[in-house]
């Protein structure tokens, strides 16, 4: 006798629905479980035959033969015990094969009660597209439920999911106590900045234009602070946004918090895995997918090692990260801003106005070629963030965050013509718009006298491009031709 | 003394109070050199051996690494530097010397961005004004002052603590030529191949302010080679002038330390110039005006002599940031400042 229930697998990001497929029959009592599980889903046998018995069901005295397919496609976790059980319930016609009509993903206690596992926002998708109910622990509704045109039912023990897939209950609504607590994250607002304008000012063209930044001044400049307001003043995601970036967060166990754009801030210590995604098994993803559709800050950008930015670059430039492991292929998603912050030398001092610089001019040198690596060159803009004057904290509070969020959406709806943000402007798009005369004269002047290179000319461009959007005039003109000079990144 | 004796003794590369007791005591080069010979003047074996050769060698080496040697007395002999009572008798020479007293402009080899603006702006300033600027060669203030007086098109004097084919800082070896090529000097009273030992810096310090019709301290905390240079001068009779800081500033400290002690404070380049020509010895140098700075324009007018950051000249400019930066960048295109990183500097 069989039957089959879904559930799901993540390539990547993308859920991919997997056919738990059930076999009783033969005489021989035993339980084989094949398709590619790895440990936890093979522990998936004992844990179902305890909840079965503990919910009052008998277990077939016969020979199980459990298969999730497609077999190929590596399956990591605990989510099958609950479609499984399912399964051998139909299969061994204990229950009416109807409960074989769902998506299902849970994990079983032995005494029966369901547990929540990672992958519903993944098992809602594969449910919507099936046109099935999907079957996810109460604390995870609300994940599941952000993909719009799934049924999602909260299933509390393996009796409840019967009663549920065969229609005599509706199941429980979400309930978020039961779910995983999403650390709330403070984003600051503007306003507490004080001074700093020309930070300030760059900070809000980065957020328009979605440019990479790099933030260099000496220790408690505010460089910190600063790049922490830039979710504040970014635009509110969309639902598709939304969407994309819990799925890149579901893929790693973790619940963005909604509404904002995501900011993660990873160590230089971290490891290329940590960073780029990656890790033994199912390849999961890293800081860099963690902050799609949101920014990046690398603090002390100097000392991060080399070889982690020069693993950054390729990704940044195309929004996808592809990470190969024996046998597997995946590719994350990271349309990233990144926001970098660099002491001026290893102590800070260099080039202060008040404190002497201890550093031997070696140690600076050395310092500042790793800031010029291949990642710097991506850095559209670079803007130094002096130390303060203790008159300048008392200085009146700076403009909040609100009229700056509200000028940048401005902005980037002047790019929505363009299909992309002005960060994504390659040369051949810079080349097709119109530039006024006066402004390619300018630029010109300032590639032959400022020595900026072809690649410097280019992120000119995107950065004065920024600049009219902000200002709201279809074309760049001399004045923001030269603004985005003096902004000109390092490199 | 012929020369011959006083370039083998010259070659030995003694502490110059060494050199200067021996000859008091044993009267002259031939006789300070036969007491080398004889053991009675216990001397480290490199400069026993130096001593003792031949004197077509020492010429020969001076050939080899390009340098002359010019000796006190001789008509190549700064004037100015020969009145000194403790002139090295022996100068070894690379480039041409000016033939008038020069401005020493020193300060700390740790100085802050405000101090290597300052030393540059005031570099520039004398080499426009037609001094010569005598510094060291180190990092830091003497570095700026020397890097703005070949970008002003001036003659920089160098004063090096270790023999001519010893550049100290390696760095500064770009900076070294550059200084040749522009018709300055780089100079010491030490042989070809001296090391930079610490202890031949200090008695260095009175060839510049020697060389000097007055000598400005641009930044010093208080203590270093900067105040030693003072000292010197004080003692050369050289009028000292420096440039105040704030009270509590660490890096400024020998600056105001002077000033108590009676130094003139000096409030920018055009302020130096202006007493330079008002000391009556000095009033015959032939000056040529400083470039006139362009007024008018309030971001160029708060770009002070040191230079300021972009931050500093949105405050004081009492202009929009986008403003601000736009016209920076045509300022800079046209010339009129220049940039260093963060720090906006008065172009030329």
């Amino acid at each position: 006798m069989f039957a089959a229930v879904t559930s799901v697998a993540l390539v990547g990001v993308d859920p991919v629905p997997i056919r738990v497929e059930v076999h009783v029959g033969g005489s021989k009592p035993l339980f084989g479980l094949v398709g590619l599980p790895d440990t936890a889903v093979r522990e998936a046998k004992e844990r179902v035959r305890a909840a079965l018995s503990s919910a009052g069901y008998p277990f077939p005295n016969r020979r199980i033969t459990v298969n999730l397919a497609p077999a190929d496609i590596p399956k990591a976790g605990s989510a099958y015990d609950l479609p499984i059980a399912l399964g051998v319930l139909a299969a061994s016609r204990v229950v009416p094969p109807g409960v074989g009509e769902v998506v299902a993903l849970g994990e079983l206690a032995l005494d029966g009660v369901v547990r929540p596992a990672r992958g519903a926002l993944g098992a809602a998708s594969v449910a919507a597209a099936a046109g099935r109910p999907c079957l996810v622990h109460p604390g995870s509704v609300g994940e599941a439920a952000l993909v719009g045109g799934a049924e999602v039912r909260g299933v509390r023990s393996l009796g409840h999911a019967v009663a549920v897939a065969l229609g005599e209950d509706d199941g429980d609504d979400a309930d978020a106590a039961l779910g995983e607590a999403v650390a709330p994250v403070r984003v600051p607002d503007l306003g507490v900045v004080r001074g700093q304008r020309v930070a300030r000012r760059a900070l809000e063209v980065a957020a328009a234009g979605g440019h990479h930044l790099l933030l260099e001044g000496p220790p408690g400049a505010g460089k910190t602070l600063l790049a922490r307001c830039l979710p504040g003043i970014l635009p509110v995601p969309s639902r598709e946004e939304g969407l994309e970036v819990a799925r890149a967060w579901a893929a790693a166990g973790r619940r963005p918090v909604p509404g904002r754009p995501p900011f993660r801030s990873p160590h230089h210590t971290a490891s290329t895995a940590a960073m780029i995604g990656g890790g033994s098994g199912v390849p999961v993803p890293g800081e860099l997918t963690l902050a799609h559709r949101g920014v990046l800050f690398l603090d002390e950008l100097g000392e991060f090692p080399p070889h982690l930015l020069d693993a950054l670059r390729q990704p940044i430039e195309e929004g996808v990260v592809h990470v190969a492991r024996k046998g597997i292929s995946v590719r994350f998603p990271c349309s990233v801003q990144i926001v970098a912050a660099s002491n001026p030398c290893p102590c800070g001092y260099a080039g202060d106005r008040v404190r002497s610089c201890r550093c031997t001019p070696g140690a600076v040198a050395r310092y500042r070629r790793r800031l010029s690596g291949p990642l710097a060159d991506r850095l559209d803009m670079r803007v130094v963030v002096p130390r303060l004057d203790p008159g300048d904290l008392l200085g009146p509070a700076g403009e909040a965050s609100a009229p700056v969020a509200a000028r940048v959406s401005a902005a980037r709806e002047r790019q929505e013509g363009r299909g992309r943000l002005n960060r994504d402007m390659g040369r051949a798009e810079l080349d097709a718009l119109a530039w006024d005369t006066a402004a390619v004269e300018h630029l010109l002047d300032a590639v032959a006298r400022l020595g900026l290179s072809a690649r410097g000319f280019d992120r000119v461009r995107r950065v004065a491009l920024t600049l009219a959007d902000l200002a709201g005039i279809a074309a760049p003109g001399e004045r923001q031709v030269a603004e985005a000079v003096a902004l000109r990144g390092p490199g | 003394m012929s020369r011959a004796d006083r370039l083998r003794l010259a070659f030995a590369g003694m502490h110059p109070l060494r050199r200067a007791g021996l000859i008091e005591r044993y009267g002259s080069a031939r006789t300070v050199l036969d007491a080398i010979r004889r053991g009675a003047v216990r001397v480290p074996p490199a400069a026993r051996r130096a001593a003792l050769q031949p004197a077509h060698r020492c010429t020969a080496r001076l050939q080899a690494v390009g340098v002359e040697a010019v000796m006190r007395g001789d008509p190549g002999y700064p004037e100015h530097l020969a009145g000194v009572p403790d002139a090295p008798d022996v100068l070894f020479v690379r480039g041409r010397l000016p033939p008038t007293p020069a401005v020493a402009v020193v300060g700390t080899r740790r100085c802050t961005r405000y101090g290597a603006g300052l030393a540059g702006a005031y570099g520039s300033a004398l080499s426009e004004a037609g001094w010569p600027v005598a510094s060291g060669l180190a990092r830091g203030v003497d570095g700026a002052a020397h890097r703005a007086v070949v970008a002003a098109g001036g003659v920089g004097v160098a004063v090096l603590g270790s023999g001519s084919d010893v550049v100290y800082p390696p760095e500064h070896r770009g900076l070294h030529d550059a200084l040749l090529d522009a018709g300055g000097a780089v100079i010491t009273e030490y042989p070809p191949g001296v090391p930079p030992n610490g202890w031949r810096f200090p008695p260095r310090n009175r060839i510049i302010s020697g060389l000097s019709a007055a000598v400005v301290v641009v930044e010093a905390p208080a203590a270093g080679g900067a105040l030693v240079t003072a000292a010197a001068a004080l003692d050369q009779g050289r009028p000292v002038f420096a440039v105040p800081g704030d009270v509590d500033r660490e890096a400024s400290r020998g600056c105001n330390l002077l000033i108590r002690d009676g130094a003139v404070p000096v409030l920018g380049p055009a302020d130096l110039i202006e007493a330079l020509s008002l000391v009556p010895a000095l009033a015959a140098v032939q000056r040529g005006g400083p470039g006139a700075p362009r007024r008018g324009d309030p971001v160029v007018g708060a770009v002070g002599p040191a230079g300021a950051t972009v931050a500093e000249i949105v405050e004081s400019a009492g202009l929009p940031v986008h403003e601000v930066l736009a016209r920076l960048t045509r300022l800079e295109v046209e010339g009129a400042v220049r940039r260093d990183g963060d720090l906006v500097l008065p172009g030329r």
